[in-house]
This record gives C-alpha cells, structure tokens and sequence, in this order.
C-alpha cells in the first residue's frame, strides 16, 4: 500500500468525520416465529421457488412457482405455455437465479419438473415430498397455508405470499364436466385460501406442515361466474415424482382402451366450437340402433355425467372399453328417454 | 352468566375446546374495543366513501389521501368574526404593546391574531368531511396533514361537548410482524353499515416490506405495505388493520386485483405503522409532508452462480444533479447497504428510500465500478432530496401548509399524551362511572392489577388472571359473573387505556412538524416566543434535539441528538468537525460560535 501524504490523510479525517452511521430507521430483523402458522410458513418457504418464463402475449402471465421436490435440483412447476425450453430461469429462496432444463410433462396431472444444478446452489436445496398416503389424507374444515408467488409480488430473496383458509371440500370428475373450462382430469382440493395469478404451482399445506396439495390455476366457471381456488392432492403426485426422481417406474400401468363402438354419428361440423351432441346418422345393426336412436336425437347424458358437446361425447367414451354397458340419455324433440348401450369394438 | 358457567363446564371436559373459546373470547375482547375507535370517512360532495381509524382521544384520525382526495379548490377559509369589547381588553392585556392608539390597527392585528388561532395556513384547503363513529354519531373533521406520498391524510374530528373524548387505538410496530401472523382488517366496505358500526374481517399477513409502485389515478406509491389475506374492499380504504393485541400495524388502502375488477381477491396492501411514525409529526401539524429521494432508480442483477457468480443492486438510473452523483456514486456502481441495513433488493432499497422524509440524513455505502470489477466499500453520507409527487400544487409542496395554531397545541398535548403510553403498564390509571340507578363503579389500573369498586364490593384482577373479591373486609373468591365482568374490563375498557395529563415544560408549546434524527422519527414543537426555537422530541418523550437562531452566527443552527451521536448543522448544512458519533468531541467555546 502506497502511504499518502499527510494533506491527503487531514482530507481523509475531515471526510471521516463526514460520514457517520445515520442509524436504522427500519429494521428488516424478524422476530422469531411463535404461532403455529408463523412457523409452518417459516418452515416452508424456503422450499418455495419462483418461475420465470416465456412470454409474449398480453394475457400468458410470465411467472410461477414451484416447490423444490428433490436435493438434486427437481423443482415441480404446473405445465403451462411460459415453461419452454432455454427460457424458463428458477429463483431460489436466497434470491439466486438458475436456468432450468425441462424433464418429460405429466399430461393427465398437467405437472412438469424442472431440474436445475445443484452444483451451483449455494447451501443445500430443502426439498418436500407428498406425505405416504395415509398421512396426505385432507378434510373439509381443516386449517390450511397456500404459499405461492401471486402477482409477482415477491422478486429475487423477498418471501413469496403466504394466504390461509379452509379445505372447502373436494370436486370429482362429475362436477367437473359441468364446468367446461376445467382441463383436469382426477380429484381436486377446493379451499378458500386464495389463490392468484402467479400462485398456481405454490403448495397447500396443513398447521403441522404436510404437504397436501398443489395449487392448481383458478378453476373459472364461465357459466356460473365464479372463481375457485383448488389443489391437486399430492397422493395423486406420486407415480409421476417416483417415476422421475427416483427413477422407480410406474408401477400401475395405464390401462389404454381399445376405441369403443356405438354406431352414432354425430352432426360436428359447425364452427370453431363443439356443437351440442346431435345425431346426425345410426349406423345399421349397431348397438345405438337396437337401442332406437333416431338422427336428430340430442345426447344428453352418458352415465352420470353430462354431455354439451360432441367432443365431451368423445372424451367420456374414452373412459370405456368395448363390452361395457352405459346408461344414454337423449332427448327427442321434448321427450327424453334412456336406455342401457352395451359398448361394442370398433368394427375392422 | 349461565353462558359463562357453560363454558366452564365444557373447559373442564375438554381442554382443547375450552382453549379454543379462551382464545376466541380474548379476539372478541380485543375487537370489541378496536372497533370503537374505527370510523367511516366520507366528503360531503361526493359519492362513496372511505374508513379511518381515532389514534388519538383527542379525536386525531388516520385516514387515506385518497379517501379525502383534492384539495377543494372554491373553498374560501372563514372570515374572523367581530371581536366583543371584552375580547379586545383581553387582547390588549395580554399585548400591551398592540397599538394602544389607533383602533382600526388594534383590531387588524385582532383579526389577524384570530386567523392564526382558528385557521389552518397554506395554499389549499378542504372543505371539513364527515366522519361517522360506531357511537352513531356523525361529526365533522377538519383535515389537517396529507402525504401524497404514501397516500395518508390525518383528519380531527370536531367536538360536540366541550373536552370531548373518544376511544382511540395506539399505532404499534408493524417491523414485529411476521408471515402468517393474524391481524384483521376493519372498515365500512361498500358503505355497509348506515350506523357505522365496522365491517371486521380476518386473515393473516401475507408478505411484509412489499413495495408497490405508483398505480391508480394519481399514482399513489405505497413504499412499505403489509401484504394480508384478510378481505379488503373499496370502502376499506383508510380503514386500520390490527393486530391480536389490537394495535394499529396499517392503514389499508390497495388491493391487487384479477380480471374482475375491483373486488377483492386475497391481496390487500396496508401502508405500514412504523412508516406512519416518519411522517406522523408532519401530518399531525397540518403539513403537506415530503417523502425523500436519491433520483436514481436501481436493478437487481443475478450473473452465472457457483463461485464466480455476481449478484447485487446496481445503480441503473440517475439525475445528474441528483444528491447520489454529487456524492460521487456513479452508473453501475453497486450499492451494498443503506442505514445500516444490507441492501437485498432493488425493492427493497426503494422501500428503505420511499419510507423517509426528504430532507433525512442517509448513509450509503457503495461499490465502484471499475474496468472488470468492483472497488472496495465506500461510505457516504447524503440529505434526501424531495421527491416530486405531482401532487402539489405550487409545484414547493404547499409548503407554506400547517394547521391552525389551536390544533398544533392540540397535537402537541397527543404527542405527550403517547409519550405517557409508553410505561402505561407501570403508572396508575382512574376511572369512574355513574350508573343509571345512581351507583358508583370505580375502577383502578395500577400495572398489572386491576381493582373495580362497585359500591361496599371490591373485585380484584392481578396479572395472569388471577382475581378475588372482597366483600366487608373479607376477601372471597370470585364467581364466574364476577372474574367475567373483571376480565371484560381488563381487556375491553378502553375508558381504561386512556390518560389526559400534561407533562411540565412545554406549557403552550405547538406541534409544528416532524424530524427524523439518527434513524428515527421525532417531533417538532415550537417553543412560546420569539417563534425560533423549537425543541425536538422522540416518539417517547426523550429529547431528540433541538434548533434556535444563533444571534452570533447569525444562522439558524440545529443540534440533533440520540445516546452518543451528535450532529450539528448550521444553516442546512453538516458541521463535519462538530457532528460525530461520540458526543463528547465537541468543544463549546465562544470562537466556534462566532466562525462564519
């Protein structure tokens, strides 16, 4: 070090006594947590990452977050059209920025993994995993913590969101199918803890800190109006997790139906959208003719669930193997009728 | 009674229930004595309205800047009145030198002593709004301070008796919040209630230290709000949000909303208690107050990870002539802490800017940027400019702007009067009330104990729920009506939680402004005379300093002071020998009081 001549070291005092602490006028210190909640939030967080990804369009939102699920860097993420490849950078609790790669989507779950490097991380990743199955179990009432990132409030080390509320109950597929807009195809958590843009991809959690749900987009009922915020049970999560993370293959194979025979042809070719399920024409000795439909028949029902249009016709009959027997309900100018139909195999 | 004796029985069955209703008796406790002090705030001229919360007995509410919104511009300040003789007598007595022989001048000097009295100064005024208390009643308010920079006002309401008082709720430390901590939100939102009996709703705090940028019509920034769940609407809007011991942490006033409009979605902001206390002085004195500003703008860069990673905020944006480049920081310079707090975020070093008035002395450190690195930690010491808000309407903050003298004395005996909150626990507090039927009920608060006479009966509550009762000398142990009723007055009474006495020494002192002094707020009151001499005060009534006119020097000097540090600043401007953080370097001799 090079010595200043003293004219410099006088300057150096002079600016010396200039500068002085000027105190904390906010202290960004944290108390320890003491409520139950305060500490299962506290405990969580730092699991919890931030997404970033493509955009372009005004109304594809470009953030996200995930929950870190393994310490080798697997970060689970809802699939959606900002999470592409090269584009999509992770926020890690201590504010730190890491690219992404894309591991193989779930379709049915609508989930994706990411993984980053763990190599680059400084500290060690706190990872969660869905509880076993008979501690993932929710009820309705039940107090639950939704943590996620809603509107991108939170940016780099700042805490995401916390919201708090009830589990409200449970939706099963047959509610679903009255609800066109749902894309999701399983048993879903409804709770009351908010859920935004931006949070989607957060996790639900219980007081004692399990893991019991992963925040879904708001289910919008165009029809009814209303919003709701809703969780995909963890339990669900797991084939896919194992079958990623640990490398362990699905153990329930996923039974593909043979296409199924009914010998109804339906009018679908109106427009953009799906038209209502009209007959347009029966096929002979098929099982819709020995049940006597007609053209101009309108299906109302498949079983239990509804059917509005010819594609929801489609997507039901999917579910079913030839040799089954559904119950059909149509509707004949005012009249509506129903009959069992006994699915046949799609003829060579 | 039979309720009570209900819930005795089920505690002893199930500890768990009996937990649940404890705590669940203690939240009712605690809103049934907040809600008394929330009120709806509405302008007589348009429609809606918005909420606001008595901080004071004295009637001093806390409100949003939006909810009073724009100074009326054709409102014309009431002209003085025609003084009687007697007032004249009193008025020459009391100035005997106030032209004894024309008359004409003695009453121009009456009216003008009036105006100051009774009138608020500045260059924009609004018309008094009306404020609607879960008592029922409908007062006026006289708006005293706005700060457009945070999007506060406060109002003081109107008596209807003289030495009216109205139950209040203190301001707590909003840096004590944590997520996941309950609070609950009050209010009148949609105008809901015709009686003005709040709307409560509940939730936890979501995120704390959020900073939003201007948004709305008028841009309003909100440098430090409390993220909460709990429902806020529109009508919420200057509504306080509470903590479980039912201190004031923020004044609601934003929400974030989905695509549905302004409803809300689980996303309400509260501009945080500990960045009222900043300005608090300044609005409580009827001022226009000033948030402060470097002029310059900063990012948060993240560059590659492992060793060789890079991350920190950096200076993006700046004035030339701002105070930060006059201080040699330059573009691309890093900026490492601000007072003493390690800088984390680009919002989190606006937070820390946007939450103090202009004018504030800051210490920044910095890193410069060189070739391929950066320098070594740099310390500086820079005054906050004044950021400009749009708002005022001279373009210099209204600055002229300050409340009429008999509110400033009335603000300065609410600034004493918190000062004696401080070791409230500790002193004694009286109260006494007459019932219907005649009947004397006295209660006494002398720290943790509560003693309530209700004529030849006596109950007793110490700390820790402990009570008896003593009845003809001998004491006895409560019944469950009895250790209800105690407990109802321990944590419900806010007659309880007020005291109205004036500490000595600041006999006519005004309230005229706040000041910040080593990092925390403190408050300005004028001293009676010569109107150059003001005495600073902390929060708790510890001095903070103090400014006078030197006759010598000719300048007006300023001394600032907390624990060890001490600051000296002559005309606005550091006094680098004679500011230090150890306070006995200072020499007091006549030569440095006569340099110029």
């Amino acid at each position: 070090m090079r010595l200043l001549p003293p004219a410099a070291w006088c300057l150096a005092g002079v600016l010396g006594a200039q500068t002085q602490d000027f105190g904390k006028a906010y202290s960004f210190a944290e108390r320890e947590p003491r409520t139950r909640v305060e500490q299962v939030v506290d405990k969580l967080l730092p699991s919890i990452v931030k997404i970033h990804g493509a955009s372009g369009l005004a109304t594809i939102s470009a953030y996200a977050s995930g929950i870190i699920v393994s310490k080798q860097g697997h970060i689970l993420a809802l699939d959606q059209i900002m999470i592409q490849k090269d584009r999509t950078r992770v926020v890690l609790y201590d504010g730190s920025v890491h690219q992404a790669t894309l591991l193989p989507e779930d379709l049915r779950l609508g989930v994706r993994l990411l993984k980053i490097d763990p190599a680059l991380v400084q500290g060690e990743l706190q990872p969660l995993w869905p509880p076993a199955a008979a501690e993932a179990q929710f009820r309705t009432g039940q107090f639950v913590v939704s943590l996620g990132n809603c509107f991108r409030l939170a940016e780099f080390s700042e805490k995401v969101s916390a919201t708090f509320g009830v589990v409200v109950g449970r939706a099963n597929t047959a509610l679903r199918y009255r609800m066109a807009d749902v894309k999701y195809d399983g048993d879903l958590i409804l709770t009351d803890a908010c859920n935004n843009p931006g949070h989607f991809g957060g996790g639900l959690f219980t007081l004692d800190g399990r893991w019991i749900g992963f925040n879904l987009r708001l289910l919008d009922s165009k029809e009814t109006n209303t919003m709701l915020s809703a969780a995909i049970p963890t339990r669900d999560l797991l084939p896919y997790l194992e079958e990623h993370v640990l490398g362990k293959a699905r153990s329930e194979a996923v039974a593909k139906n043979e296409p199924v025979f009914t010998g109804i042809v339906l009018f679908d070719k109106a427009g953009l959208q799906s038209p209502p399920a009209y007959v347009e024409r029966v096929m002979p000795d098929s099982p819709a003719q020995a049940l006597g439909l007609r053209p101009d028949d309108l299906i109302v029902h498949i079983d239990d669930y509804s059917i509005r249009t010819c594609l929801e016709f489609r997507e039901i009959l999917k579910k079913f193997a030839p040799g089954r027997t559904i119950k059909l309900t149509w509707k004949r100018g005012t009249q509506v009728s129903y009959g069992d139909l006994t699915l046949a195999k799609e003829p060579r | 009674m039979i309720f009570v004796c209900a819930v005795a029985l089920c505690g002893m069955q199930d500890p768990d229930l009996a937990a649940v209703v404890a705590s669940e008796s203690r939240r009712a406790g605690v809103i049934e004595r907040c809600s008394l002090a929330v009120c709806s705030v509405m302008a007589m001229d348009a429609p809606g309205g918005g909420s606001g919360v008595v901080f004071d007995p004295a009637g001093f509410v806390l409100t949003n800047y939006h909810v009073v919104g724009e100074a009326d511009d054709d409102y014309q300040l009431p002209q003085p009145p025609e003084p009687t003789e007697a007032d004249l007598a009193a008025f020459r007595r009391k100035n005997p030198d106030a032209a004894p022989d024309a008359e004409q001048r003695l009453l121009a000097r009456w009216k003008e002593e009036w105006r100051a009295e009774h009138l608020p100064r500045g260059k924009s005024h609004y018309r008094n709004k009306k404020v609607g208390l879960p008592d029922g009643q409908l007062y006026e308010a006289e708006v005293l301070g706005i700060d457009p920079g945070s999007d506060l006002a406060v109002l003081r309401l109107l008596p209807k008796k003289d030495g009216q008082q109205w139950p209040c709720c203190r301001l707590g430390d909003s840096d004590q919040l944590l997520v996941g901590e309950t609070v609950f939100a009050m209010g009148n939102p949609f105008l809901l209630a015709t009686d003005f009996t709040p709307t409560v709703t509940f939730g936890i705090v979501s995120g704390t230290h959020r900073y939003q940028e201007g948004a709305g019509q008028r841009m309003l920034v909100y440098p430090d709000c409390i993220q909460v769940d709990a429902p806020v609407n529109p009508g919420n809007s200057g509504g306080p949000l509470f903590n479980e011991k039912g201190e004031v942490v923020g004044i609601n006033g934003r929400i974030s909303i989905g695509d549905r409009g302004r409803v809300n979605v689980g996303v309400g902001f509260a501009i945080a208690s500990n960045q009222i206390k900043n300005f608090l002085g300044d609005l409580m004195a009827g001022r226009h107050t000033e948030h402060g500003t470097l002029d310059m703008s900063a990012w948060f860069m993240n560059s590659g990870n492992g060793p060789a990673r890079r991350r920190g905020v950096f200076v993006q944006q700046m004035f030339k002539d701002s105070v930060i480049a006059a201080a040699g920081v330059g573009l691309g310079d890093e900026i490492t802490r601000f007072n003493d707090i390690e800088v984390r975020s680009a919002n989190q070093l606006a937070t820390l800017i946007g939450v103090l008035p202009s004018g504030t002395w800051t210490t920044v450190w910095y890193r410069p940027k060189q070739e391929e690195s950066f320098g070594d930690e740099r310390r500086i010491s820079v005054k906050l400019a004044t950021l400009d808000t749009g708002s005022s309407r001279d373009g210099v903050g209204d600055d002229a702007r300050l409340a009429s003298r008999s509110n400033r004395r009335l603000a300065a005996k609410a600034v004493e009067r918190a000062w004696l909150d401080v070791d409230e626990m500790s002193a004694a507090v009286h109260w006494s009330r007459t019932g219907p039927d005649g009947s004397v009920v006295r209660a006494i608060r002398d720290g943790e104990r509560l003693r309530l006479e209700i004529g030849e009966l006596v109950l007793v509550r110490e700390a820790a729920g402990k009570g008896h009762a003593i009845e003809r000398g001998t004491a006895r142990e409560l019944t469950a009506a009895e250790a209800e009723r105690l407990r109802r007055e321990w944590t419900c009474n806010t007659m309880l939680w007020q005291r109205a006495t004036s500490l000595p020494g600041l006999e006519g002192a005004e309230l005229v402004g706040g000041v910040h002094v080593f990092g925390a707020p403190a408050f300005r009151f004028l001293l009676p005379g010569d109107g150059e001499c003001e005495a600073w005060l902390f929060a708790d009534g510890s001095p903070a300093g103090f400014t006078f006119r030197d006759p010598l020097r000719r300048a007006k000097v300023e001394w600032h002071v907390r624990e060890q540090n001490l600051r000296v600043v002559v005309d606005g401007k550091l006094e680098p020998a004679w500011s230090s953080g150890n306070r006995s370097t200072g020499q007091a001799d006549e030569a440095w009081f006569r340099r110029t």
